[in-house]
């Protein structure tokens, strides 16, 4: 096993490109997505050598990237994305994370600011009491047996709504349908769906949340109508993922794995990258638990989103019903698609790790509701400030396997950013800007304020101007439920 | 009940260090039980903060490993399952698994969410300067 190595050497390639030179056992390049300043913060930071260990893996098929939003992350960098050749590439638990499919959904509202300000604080009560948050939130009142939970882990998000939680529309707004193919519930470990038999429905803690927000700027405007993201339109974002289901479903692998790696000769640079060829028992177990866990995450999603709606209607009544799902996208996920390489189609079962899919304009497994318009891409930034709603592009197809950042990025440790928040009230700062906090803690409030994250302004500019997405609309939060 | 074990008084040597977006710990002890000890007293102050946990009952973790750094893992990642789980609050470290007491929200305050220990870089090394065994390792939260 390695410890912490050298960070590589990086070279300029443009004003939005950075290239990590091949050397060593690296099959290829490293790709990092930043501009010169992002690059400073990445001073020191062992996310580059994360990139270049990434490109140690067998099979990997163009560079190894990373986006704008890269930090720091175990085995992979967070924003990090590789491709493998179907044939001879590896598929990793570690490249997908713990929290499979974690995810962001976005719903929007008919309601405009103006008619949500003075109710604001009932609102995000309500939303506060609907949606269990915090360490060890779980529902009493949605209770799975154990063949329940397996048709969640085999229909995800169709099985919510089967139940009545959200309507038949919400899937078509959903990647992939809110169910991905492949899931299989018994290759889902007793410990795995007992660890996240009663999570379902609940957002969890750490940087996972519910904020309440309203359109405050279009770059796109045709395309922000399409989506319903009329100028000062009230939205709610969800953030969250497979909750404890999903993290030992990592764990158990991660174990198959060490062993598979060995197995098969594979050389790792961190045992975090434990893999296994795609095609192998190993591997192909996996990819049957990834998508159950990674279904579970929809369904998980899909409940929230129900009980935010609930919410609505609440307080705002008839006009809290009239409440669509934008999207809903994976940031932690592997996929089997077809890409061109040099010319040709080619299979590869894409990883992306705090990355978005960022399909064009056109691409088959876009629903036809968005197809003329590309993928939509979520970007929640910091509770401060604001998030995105992006676009996929021709050139994130060409250049990034179709893939987009997914969010701020962390510049802070957690122990710094409680330092910075220890004399201060965050809740108080952030209430005299018109934006009300609920959290189950002061601690992850203290952890997560805005200056712990990269502005997202910057990260999505850098998207924009290396053309891996478009800017459709700006949303500024006005409440924010964490964990 | 084996013995009271209150968290505040551990002496385990365990220190947190730098990291961007998860948690990072530095253990340093003379062997590999003793790391597993200061692991446990780590995990157990990022779980219930200085709450004070009782050595109630001994819950037995497999950890197996090819080496020192996966068996830490691997023994710490049992020991989060149990909280996570079924809600047993780890008080130390024992012979065969960890030793604790069930959360009771009454006297535990549930202070954070770990996902996992994970094996980034998680290397056991003999430690230069005391003579026993050096261990880091991310947490994911």
């Amino acid at each position: 096993m390695s410890g912490a190595g050298a960070i590589p050497r990086v070279e300029r390639v443009d004003r939005y490109r950075w290239r990590v030179p091949r050397h060593g056992g690296m099959r290829t390049d490293g790709l990092i997505f930043a501009d010169e300043g992002l690059m400073r913060d990445l001073e020191g930071d062992q996310a580059v050598r994360q990139v270049a260990n990434v490109a140690h893996l067998p099979g990997i098929v163009g560079p190894s990237i990373a986006m704008p939003d890269i930090h720091w992350g175990y085995g992979f960098p967070i924003g990090g994305v590789a491709a493998f050749d179907e044939e001879e590439g590896v598929v990793s638990p570690g490249g997908v994370g713990y929290d499979i499919n974690c995810g962001v959904r976005l719903l929007a509202t008919s309601l405009g600011i103006g008619d949500v300000r003075p109710r604001l604080k009932e609102l995000v009560d309500a939303l506060y009491a609907t949606i269990p948050s915090g360490v060890g939130a779980s529902r009493s009142d949605l209770r799975l047996q154990r063949r329940e939970l397996n048709q969640v882990l085999r229909e995800g998000a169709r099985w919510a709504v089967a139940q009545g939680y959200g309507r038949e529309a919400d899937l078509d707004a959903i990647e992939g349908n809110g169910t991905l193919p492949g899931a299989d519930p018994d290759c889902v470990s007793e410990r795995a769906k007992e660890r996240g038999k009663n999570q379902l429905g609940t957002v969890g803690s750490g940087n996972h949340f519910v904020e309440v927000g309203y359109v405050a700027e279009r770059f796109d405007e045709p395309a922000a109508e399409r989506l319903g993201l009329g100028a000062g339109i009230v939205t709610v974002f969800i953030h969250s993922g497979s909750r404890g289901l999903g993290y030992q479903v990592c764990d158990d692998y991660l174990d198959t794995m060490l062993a598979a790696a060995e197995k098969y000769g594979i050389v790792l640079p961190d045992p975090q990258l434990c893999c296994a060829p795609i095609g192998s028992p190993e591997g192909r177990r996996y990819w049957g638990a990834m998508n159950a866990a990674a279904n579970y995450a929809f369904a998980n999603r899909q409940i929230m989103a129900h009980y935010a709606r609930r919410a609505l209607v609440r307080v705002f009544g008839e006009a809290g019903e009239r409440t669509h799902l934008v999207y809903d996208v994976c940031h932690n996920i592997a996929k089997h698609e077809t890409h061109d390489v040099g010319g040709e189609a080619r299979r590869l079962c894409v990883h992306r790790k705090g990355a978005t899919r960022a399909f064009p304009p056109g691409h088959p497994e876009i629903t036809p509701r968005f197809r003329d318009l590309g993928q939509p891409v979520l970007i929640p930034g910091d509770m401060g400030r604001y998030s995105y709603v992006l676009l996929g592009t021709e050139g994130a197809f060409r250049e990034t396997f179709g893939s987009s950042c997914h969010g701020a990025g962390r510049r802070l440790s957690r122990h710094k950013a409680k330092e910075l928040a220890r004399h201060r009230n965050v809740p108080k700062e952030l209430e005299a800007q018109g934006i009300l906090v609920r959290a189950a803690t002061r601690a992850t409030v203290d952890e997560e304020i805005p200056e712990a994250y990269k502005d997202v302004a910057r990260v999505v500019d850098v998207v924009h101007a290396a053309g891996i997405g478009r800017k459709v609309a700006q949303i500024r939060p006005v409440g924010v439920i964490k964990g | 009940m084996l013995d009271a074990y209150p968290a505040r008084f551990s002496l385990t040597p365990y220190r947190f260090i730098p990291h961007t977006a998860d948690i990072a710990v530095e253990l340093v002890a003379p062997d590999e039980a003793g790391l597993r000890a200061a692991g446990i007293d780590a995990l157990r102050e990022l779980l219930v903060g200085s709450s004070a946990v009782r050595a109630l009952e001994e819950r037995p973790i497999e950890s197996g490993g090819r080496d020192a750094g996966e068996r830490l893992v691997r023994f710490l990642a049992g020991a989060l399952y149990l909280y996570d789980a079924e809600r047993f609050v780890p008080a130390r470290a024992g012979p065969a698994g960890v030793l604790g007491e069930p959360f009771d929200p009454t006297r535990h305050t549930a202070a954070r969410e770990v996902k996992a220990v994970t094996y980034h870089d998680a290397a056991v090394h003999r430690d230069d300067q005391g003579g026993g065994l050096r261990a880091t390792l991310v947490l994911d939260v």
